[in-house]
């Protein structure tokens, strides 16, 4: 599995602009937000941190989707089966994958953090800086699931929509873009069932002087499980399919 | 123990019979040709033999267990007919990648050199040329030292120089006494790399044997001559006799029989004699057959 990681990374840090888009449209929305009273409202304090955790989340979100979908290529081109012809067993591959795109989504959380505490001044306590980063980072796991899973169930056709409406529609439902108080009530309580929500509310919590609550550590779990299983199901069907020409 | 054993292979897309009843025994350190004209069933019968698709009916044995058993253990290398190069990644990449993956590899160095790749190790595998694509491509098959070495119409996308490039790579890899086995439309390929030829036509095995006598079967040549509407599939060597408008077209598996008899008919008018090209000698060999 390691050797899967090194490659995947040594491809990654050949094509560093793939990494940086994913950052960049986040890194732009925050400063943005956070830097237009109208929007921020008279707590712009606040406002710097919530949207910093918002974005970072975005962001991390992005980077998942988007390098997990590059599995459709990989299916598509023959890679796939050209390693079924290899002693790396497919399991090692699709987790070797998903480590490689758990790294992607660590890029965006630490430059959103940077640019919160350099450009907008956002002060935390150390232990607070300690329990979000990796909150950030780690709890994005369930979206590298969802990326693998889209990577095997789309094809080259279907998967930029299809990455596109669940990025989008996960992130503003979740109340990425807008906190849900100032979504209309029915929006609200569904998006606080959704994946996007319970991951960054824990980090909410943690920076407002709280700890990550019992139903967001329980939803976000659920959804790991259910975007786990979608993964498993797409990867059997093209452990199953390797051969079809 | 045989390196390869196909007992009764047969595999039907749909209703159309791919392969049928393909039995073949290939010994360690036999290098075998499987010729055949496109649709003839060499890609189908390869991945039944790579263990990537289920056969219909018969049975894989490969260095005495199963498919996935050989390739679990990197004793199979094998190298695709298209794709399987990841794109943004380096040929160093991918090499060292397969080094580590395999038990007993050889240094990507020794890779590099064998498939003629030296000074090319940085380059991402969008850079590369054909030729350059499909070396590195054989350098991923053999890198970790494969017991058996399985290439499907490894040169079909190749100018002349890249093919000849190519099998130079191949044969100071065969030379260490691998056992290989690969795919190829080109007869003259197939006489110059392999040992054996296995030729396949419309799913079936129609011919095994060394080159040489696969040659003789279908060293067939066409002679042409102005029409005429004389009977002359009774001329000595003639197999097959078209009509084409003011022509008549004999094929003839000896050509220079064929033409002296024609001379003596003195029907010899407006002489053309060419070699037949290795889908016609096909068909004619398929016709005996039949």
């Amino acid at each position: 599995m390691l050797p899967y990681v090194r490659l995947e990374l040594r491809r990654l840090t050949r094509t560093p602009g793939l990494l940086i888009f994913t950052a960049v449209m986040p890194l732009l929305s925050y400063l943005l937000f956070t830097n237009i009273t109208t929007i921020t409202g008279q707590d712009k304090a606040s406002a710097a941190t919530y949207t910093m955790i918002s974005m970072a989340g975005y962001g991390a979100i992005g980077a998942l989707l988007n390098y997990a979908g590059g599995l459709v290529t990989d299916r598509s081109i023959g890679w796939l089966r050209q390693l079924r012809l290899t002693p790396l067993a497919p399991v090692k591959v699709v987790l070797g994958k998903g480590l490689a795109a758990m790294a992607t989504a660590l890029f965006p959380v630490l430059l959103l953090c940077v640019a919160a505490v350099v450009v907008n001044g956002v002060h935390l306590r150390a232990g607070q800086w300690l329990t979000i980063v990796p909150l950030l980072w780690l709890g994005s796991l369930p979206f590298a699931l969802l990326g693998l899973a889209v990577g095997y169930l789309a094809t080259s056709q279907t998967v930029q929509p299809v990455t596109f409406l669940l990025y989008l529609g996960l992130s503003i439902a979740g109340g990425l873009w807008l906190p849900l108080d100032i979504l209309p009530g029915w929006l609200a309580s569904a998006g606080r069932l959704l994946p996007t929500h319970a991951y960054a509310d824990m980090s909410w919590e943690v920076a407002f002087g709280g700890t990550p609550g019992l139903r967001d550590v329980v939803t976000l779990a659920v959804w790991l499980v259910v975007f786990g299983a979608l993964a498993v199901v797409g990867f059997r069907r093209s452990v199953r399919r390797v051969a079809v020409l | 123990m045989d390196a390869v054993e196909l007992n009764q292979l047969s595999y039907a897309y749909g209703s159309v019979l791919a392969v049928q009843d393909v039995s073949l025994s290939i010994a360690a350190g036999e290098v075998v040709a499987v010729l055949g004209p496109n649709g003839a069933g060499k890609s189908t019968t390869l991945l039944m033999l790579l263990g990537l698709l289920p056969p219909r009916t018969g049975s894989v044995r490969l260095l005495g267990g199963t498919p996935q058993a050989a390739v679990a253990a990197g004793r199979l290398g094998a190298m695709p007919q298209v794709g399987g190069l990841l794109p943004r990644a380096s040929v160093g990449d991918l090499l060292t990648f397969l080094h580590d993956v395999y038990p007993h590899p050889m240094p990507v160095a020794e890779a590099l050199d064998l498939a003629d790749l030296t000074g090319l190790a940085g380059r991402t595998v969008e850079r590369l040329s054909g030729g350059q694509a499909q070396r590195l491509r054989f350098a991923m098959a053999v890198i970790g030292r494969p017991d058996l070495l399985v290439l499907d119409e490894p040169t079909a996308a190749l100018d002349v120089s890249s093919r000849r490039a190519f099998w130079s790579s191949m044969r100071s890899y065969v030379a260490q006494g691998r056992t290989v086995l690969f795919s190829t439309h080109y007869l003259e390929e197939a006489d110059d790399n392999a040992d054996r030829i296995v030729v396949l036509d419309r799913g079936r095995v129609i011919a095994d044997g060394t080159a040489d006598e696969i040659k003789r079967r279908v060293d067939v040549r066409t002679v042409s001559i102005r029409g005429t509407d004389h009977d002359l599939s009774v001329l000595p060597g003639v197999i097959d006799v078209a009509q084409r408008p003011g022509r008549t077209i004999l094929t003839t598996d000896d050509a220079d029989a064929t033409v002296l008899a024609l001379a003596g008919t003195g029907l010899l008018r407006d002489l053309e004699v060419t070699g037949a090209d290795l889908e016609e000698a096909f068909l004619t060999l398929t016709r005996q057959e039949v």
